[in-house]
C-alpha cells in the first residue's frame, strides 16, 4: 500500500487535475526523496539472502556439484541444488495451458543456455551469500550449442503458421512489377535492462506465501506461485508498490522466482534473492533476434503492387517465444498482394520474452527500411512515397480503422523539422567533416484491450480512495487514476488516494501492450459513477439527508460540495452528507466484463491473457500510430553516429496525461536510438554465453547521447479504443525509430545498413 | 581512522590477508569492525563485515533504500550519495572507507521541515523520472553537478549527467531540471 501526499499550485488545479491535464505525477514526492520503498526492499525480521550459481556451458548435463566448501562457509543456512531443492508443479504458461502435470525443478540437470540456474546459496548475509556461491563447484558433461541464428547447426527453424497472412497472389505479382526491391534486415538480440533488477523478497505463514517482487501482472504472478506450490491462488499474496522499469520483463514469475520462494518454504525464513547484474542478462530473455527479408514490388508511379515478407527469430531449446515480424509490414501501406512467413529456429538461449513493442519493433525496422530503399529506387521523396500508398483501411481485416491520424502525423512532424527544405540526394548535406542526415519513418502499435475491474470507496471523510492491484511502473497509473476518479466524481484530486500493486486488491489483468491505461481508466471511470450514483441516492431518499424532499431528480457533486443543480437548497460538503445519513463509506466494484461472466471466465481473464480482445473485433481496426523525423550527424572519417534532432507526431488518441504521456513518448524515442546505434548481445561463439551482459558493455543510451527531442501529439479520442478515448502511449515511441536513424544513415552517407546497430565499422 | 582502514585495504606484502581475512583456506572467517558512520547528519553505530559496501550498509543494515542499486559495479549511477559533498558510487566505496565522514543520501537532501531541494523540486516540475529508480542517483549526481560548475549549459549538463544511467529514458526531462535548478540556485 501506497500514499501519496499531493501538493501543488491551488490555481490552475482543475485544469492540471481533469483527465487531459498536465498534473505532476502524484508518486514524484515519494520518488524523489527515497521515501518510495520499491518491492524487495521491505524490511522483515529474519530476513535471509540468496544467491544463485548459474551453468558456465550453454549445453550439457550437471553431473556432479560438490557443495562442501560452500556448506562449511560462515553464514551459510542451505545450499540447493536440483538434488535438494522442494519438489514444485509445473505451472501453466501465460494462455493458461498446463503443459504437464509433471514436476518443475528451477535448478536444472539438464543445462540448455550459460546462465541457467543450478544451484542457489541461502546465508544470513547477502555478503556470505555471494561468498558462499563462489564455493560451489560444478562438473558437467558439454555438448555443443547452437550459439544463435547465425551458427551453422541452427538450420531454417520450424513454421509458426499462425503468422502466416497472405492476399491476392503476392509472388506474381512481385515478378511482374515494373520497379522491384528486396534486402534483408537484422536486429540482434537486446535487453530490456530496467534499472531496477529482477528479484524479491518470499516469506511462507504456514500454508500463505507473501511475495514482494517487482511485477507487471500480479495476478498473473501470483497464479503461477500458486500452482508451483499446489496451494489455493487466494493463499498467494503480490505486493509491488513500485516497479523500477519492467519495458515488458517483469510480466512473469521465473525461474529465480521459484528458486526464492521454495528456499522460503523449507527455510521457514524469509528469502531475498536479487539476481545480479550480469544474471539479469541470461536469467529472463530479451528481445529475440530477428532476421526479414521484405520485397517491394511498385509501379513506376510509386504505387506498391505487392509485398513478399519472410521472418526468423530466435527462440529458446526449450521454450517458444514467436517475435510476430510481418504485424506492421501487413498493415502499414496499401497493397493488393501480400505473403508473409514466419519461422522461429531453436538455439541455445534462455527464451526470449518481451520487450517494448514486441513484434511490431523489428517488424517496422524491415517494412520502414524497405519502402525507404523503394522511394530512392523510384526517385521520389521517402515522405511521398509514404503517402501515395496510405492505407485508407486496414489492407489485412480489410475493416476501417476506428481512427488513423497518421497523414496529420506526417504533416505535422514534417513542418516542425522542416523536411520540406531536406536536398533528396545522398550525401548533400554537411558541416565541415560531418556529413548530414534526415530520415523518416512510420510506426504502429494495436490497441490491445481487456476487460478490467476497480474499487472506488467514498471515506466517511469525503476523501476517496481507488483500489486496483494494477502497477505503476513509471507510466503513470496512480496519477491518471487519480484524475479519473476526481473528475468523475466532482472532487480535488488531493482528496483521492490511488492504491496499487498488491494483488489482494481488485483484479488486474497484464499491464503489457500498452494496455493498461485504456483498461483501468475505464473501469475506475465505471466504479466511481457506481459509487457517485449511491452516494447521490443516499442524498435524495435517505430521510437524514438535508436534500431529502427537495423533489430533485439529482444532484451534483463539484469541487467535492454537493448540491442541488438548481442551486436550491443546501450545500454540502461529502463528508457533511456521509455525517448526516450516519454512513462511514461508500463502496463500489465497477468492472467492465459482461455481465453473463462466469467465475471461472472471471480468474481466466485477470491471470491469463486468453480474454484479450482482439483490436480488429467488430468493425474496426484499431491502433495508434506516429511518424518520427530525425537528424543524423555521421563523421566523414571515424564513422560515428550521433543524432542530432528527433521530431516525432504521435497518434494515442486521446492522452490521460499529455505531461506523462510525452515522457513515456520520448523514453520509447530514446529506446529506439540506443536499439539504432548502441543496443546489441554479444555472443561468445565458443560457449554460447552472453559476454557483455553488464551496463559497462551493453550500452544503452546515457544523457550525452540523446539530443532535444519534439514530440506532438495528434491524436484524436477514439471511442472505439476506450471508454474515455484513449488507444496506446508506451510501446508506440520506439517503433520506427530505428528505420528512421538507419535512414537518415543513409541519406547522410549513402550506405545502406540493414543490421542493427548502425556501428562505426558498418559505415568506413 | 585512515590508518585502519589502510591496514584493511592494503594487501599485506605475502599476499594473504590476516587480521580475519585470511585466505589460506577455502572458508574465510572475517572479522566485524564496529563502524561510526554520519549519515545526513546523523551518527549511525553498526557492526559489519570489512566487505560490506556502502551500499549494502545503507540498504540491508541502515534501511536507508532511497540509494539504489542498479548494477553493484559503478557502471549504473544509481547507488550515488554525496561523502563530504562529492558524489560517489556507494556501490564501489566500503562503508569501513567513510567512517569519520559526512555522507548525505537522497533521505538528506530535503530540509529538515521537509521543503524541497531545487533539485528535487525541478524533478518533479520537469517529469524528469518515470520508474523513480535511478532518481535518488540522479539528483544526488545533479545536486553535485551544479555545485561542480558543470550545469553551464545543455551539453555540458548532459556531459556531466552521462554517468547516471536512465532506462526510462528521461534525459531531455533532466537536463531541463538541471538547467532549471542551476538557474534557481544561482538567482
Amino acid at each position: 500500500m501506497t500514499v501519496h501526499d499531493m501538493k501543488h499550485a491551488a490555481s490552475d488545479s482543475a485544469r492540471l487535475e481533469a483527465v487531459g491535464g498536465r498534473l505532476s505525477r502524484v508518486d514524484g514526492p515519494a520518488k524523489i526523496t527515497g521515501a518510495a520503498h520499491y518491492a524487495f526492499e521491505q524490511q522483515l525480521e529474519g530476513l535471509t539472502h540468496a544467491v544463485l550459481v548459474g551453468a558456465t556451458i550453454a549445453a550439457g548435463k550437471v553431473t556432479a556439484i560438490d557443495t562442501r566448501a560452500a556448506e562449511t562457509a560462515p553464514g551459510v543456512l542451505a545450499v540447493l541444488t536440483p538434488e535438494t531443492i522442494m519438489e514444485l508443479k509445473t505451472a501453466s504458461d501465460w494462455f493458461g495451458n498446463r503443459p504437464s502435470d509433471g514436476p518443475y525443478s528451477p535448478l536444472v540437470r539438464e543445462v540448455t543456455f550459460s546462465g541457467q540456474h543450478v544451484a542457489a546459496v541461502v546465508a544470513e548475509t547477502f555478503e556470505q551469500a555471494v561468498a558462499a556461491a563462489a564455493l560451489v563447484k560444478v562438473w558437467y558433461d558439454e555438448m555443443p550449442a547452437i550459439v544463435d541464428l547465425s551458427d551453422g547447426k541452427a538450420g531454417d527453424g520450424m513454421p509458426i503458421d499462425a503468422m502466416t497472412k497472405e492476399w491476392g497472389d503476392a509472388q506474381s505479382a512481385f515478378a511482374a512489377a515494373p520497379v522491384r526491391i528486396c534486402a534483408a534486415y537484422n536486429t540482434p538480440r537486446e535487453f530490456q535492462a530496467a534499472m531496477e533488477p529482477h528479484g524479491l523478497i518470499a516469506r511462507w505463514q504456514g500454508d500463505e506465501l507473501t511475495v514482494w517482487e517487482p511485477s507487471q501482472w500480479l495476478d498473473g504472478m501470483a497464479r503461477t506461485y500458486a500452482e508451483w506450490f499446489d496451494i489455493p491462488f487466494e493463499n498467494v499474496r503480490l505486493i509491488s508498490p513500485y516497479i523500477g522499469g519492467g519495458f515488458g520483463s517483469k510480466a512473469l514469475a521465473l525461474a529465480h522466482s521459484a528458486v526464492a520462494a521454495a528456499a522460503a518454504r523449507m527455510l521457514e525464513r524469509p528469502v531475498k534473492l536479487v539476481l545480479s547484474r550480469p544474471q539479469n542478462f541470461t536469467s529472463y530473455g530479451g528481445r529475440a533476434a530477428t532476421r526479414q527479408t521484405v520485397a517491394i514490388g511498385a509501379d513506376r508511379n510509386g504505387r506498391i503492387q505487392s509485398i513478399v515478407h519472410r521472418g526468423v527469430n530466435e527462440t529458446a531449446v526449450d521454450g517458444m517465444w514467436v517475435e510476430p515480424l510481418g504485424s506492421v509490414t501487413s498493415i502499414m501501406y496499401a497493397t493488393p498482394n501480400f505473403s508473409s512467413k514466419q519461422n522461429v529456429v531453436r538455439v541455445n538461449t534462455v527464451v526470449p520474452g518481451a520487450k517494448r513493442a514486441p513484434g511490431e519493433n523489428p517488424s517496422a525496422f524491415g517494412i520502414e527500411c524497405a519502402i525507404d530503399e523503394l522511394a530512392y529506387e523510384l526517385g521520389l521523396d521517402p515522405l511521398e512515397m509514404r503517402l501515395i500508398n496510405y492505407a485508407e483501411q486496414d489492407p489485412h481485416a480489410k475493416k476501417a480503422w476506428s481512427t488513423r491520424q497518421l497523414r496529420e502525423a506526417f504533416a505535422a512532424g514534417a513542418e516542425a523539422f522542416g523536411w520540406a527544405k531536406r536536398s533528396p540526394q545522398p550525401r548533400s548535406m554537411r558541416e565541415g567533416r560531418q556529413l548530414i542526415g534526415w530520415g523518416v519513418a512510420a510506426g504502429t502499435y494495436p490497441v490491445r484491450r481487456a476487460y478490467g475491474e476497480a474499487v472506488v470507496k467514498i471515506m466517511a471523510n469525503g476523501s476517496v480512495e481507488v483500489e486496483s492491484s494494477s502497477i505503476d511502473m513509471g507510466q503513470g497509473t496512480y496519477t491518471i487514476l487519480a484524475q479519473t476518479a476526481a473528475e468523475t466524481l466532482g472532487v480535488p484530486v488531493e482528496n483521492v488516494l490511488v492504491k496499487l500493486g498488491d494483488s489482494h486488491f481488485a483484479r488486474a489483468g497484464v499491464t503489457g501492450g500498452s494496455r493498461l491505461a485504456g483498461v483501468m481508466t475505464g473501469a475506475v471511470h465505471k466504479a466511481t459513477g457506481q459509487a457517485l450514483d449511491e452516494l447521490i441516492g443516499l442524498g435524495l431518499s435517505d430521510p437524514r439527508s438535508p436534500f431529502h424532499g427537495l423533489q430533485a431528480n439529482t444532484l451534483q457533486v463539484r469541487n467535492g460540495r454537493i448540491a442541488s443543480p438548481r442551486g436550491e437548497g443546501p450545500e454540502l460538503s461529502i463528508a457533511e452528507l456521509m455525517s448526516a445519513v450516519g454512513r462511514e463509506r461508500i463502496e463500489a466494484k465497477g468492472d467492465t466484463l459482461p455481465a453473463s461472466t462466469t467465475p471461472e471466465e472471471r480468474y481466466a481473464n485477470y491471470t491469463t491473457i486468453a480474454k484479450s480482445i482482439p483490436h480488429t473485433e467488430g468493425d474496426y481496426s484499431r491502433h495508434s500510430w506516429c511518424a518520427h523525423f530525425v537528424e543524423v550527424r555521421v563523421d566523414e572519417d571515424f564513422g560515428t553516429v550521433r543524432v542530432s534532432r528527433v521530431v516525432s507526431a504521435l497518434d494515442s488518441g486521446r492522452l490521460y496525461n499529455p505531461k506523462l504521456a510525452e515522457s513515456q513518448w520520448k523514453g520509447g524515442i530514446i529506446m529506439g536510438i540506443g536499439q539504432a546505434l548502441l543496443e546489441e548481445g554479444i555472443v561468445d561463439r565458443r560457449h554460447g554465453r552472453i559476454v557483455n551482459g553488464n551496463f559497462a558493455d551493453y550500452m544503452l543510451p546515457t544523457n550525452a547521447d540523446i539530443p532535444d527531442i519534439q514530440t506532438i501529439s495528434v491524436g484524436i479520442p477514439d471511442p472505439h479504443s476506450s471508454a474515455l478515448g484513449g488507444k496506446g502511449v508506451g510501446e508506440l515511441g520506439i517503433v520506427g525509430v530505428a528505420p528512421a536513424i538507419a535512414n537518415a544513415v543513409f541519406h547522410a552517407t549513402g550506405k545502406r545498413v540493414r543490421d542493427l546497430p548502425i556501428t562505426l565499422e558498418k559505415l568506413i | 581512522m585512515t590508518s585502519q582502514i589502510q591496514t584493511i585495504i592494503d594487501p599485506p606484502e605475502d599476499g594473504h590477508f590476516r587480521n580475519g581475512l585470511a585466505t589460506n583456506g577455502s572458508t574465510p572467517s572475517p572479522t566485524t569492525l564496529s563502524l561510526h558512520l554520519t549519515i545526513n547528519g546523523r551518527d549511525h553505530a553498526l557492526d559489519v563485515e570489512p566487505r560490506v559496501t556502502l551500499l549494502d550498509a545503507l540498504r540491508e543494515r541502515l534501511h536507508l533504500t532511497g540509494t539504489k542499486k542498479g548494477c553493484d559495479q559503478g557502471q549504473c549511477g544509481a547507488c550515488t550519495v554525496h561523502v563530504d559533498g562529492e558524489r560517489v558510487l556507494a556501490c564501489l566505496t566500503l562503508a569501513a572507507q567513510v567512517e569519520g565522514r559526512s555522507i548525505t543520501t537522497i533521505e538528506g537532501l530535503a530540509n529538515e521541515d521537509g521543503t524541497l531541494n531545487a533539485v528535487q523540486a525541478a524533478f518533479l516540475e520537469q517529469d524528469a523520472f518515470q520508474c523513480g529508480y535511478c532518481t535518488p542517483g540522479q539528483i544526488m549526481s545533479a545536486v553535485a553537478c551544479i555545485r561542480e560548475g558543470h550545469a553551464g549549459s545543455d551539453e555540458e549538463i548532459r556531459e556531466y549527467m552521462a554517468g547516471n544511467l536512465c532506462r526510462c529514458g528521461a534525459y531531455p526531462n533532466i537536463v531541463a531540471a538541471v538547467r532549471q535548478a542551476a538557474q534557481e540556485l544561482r538567482s
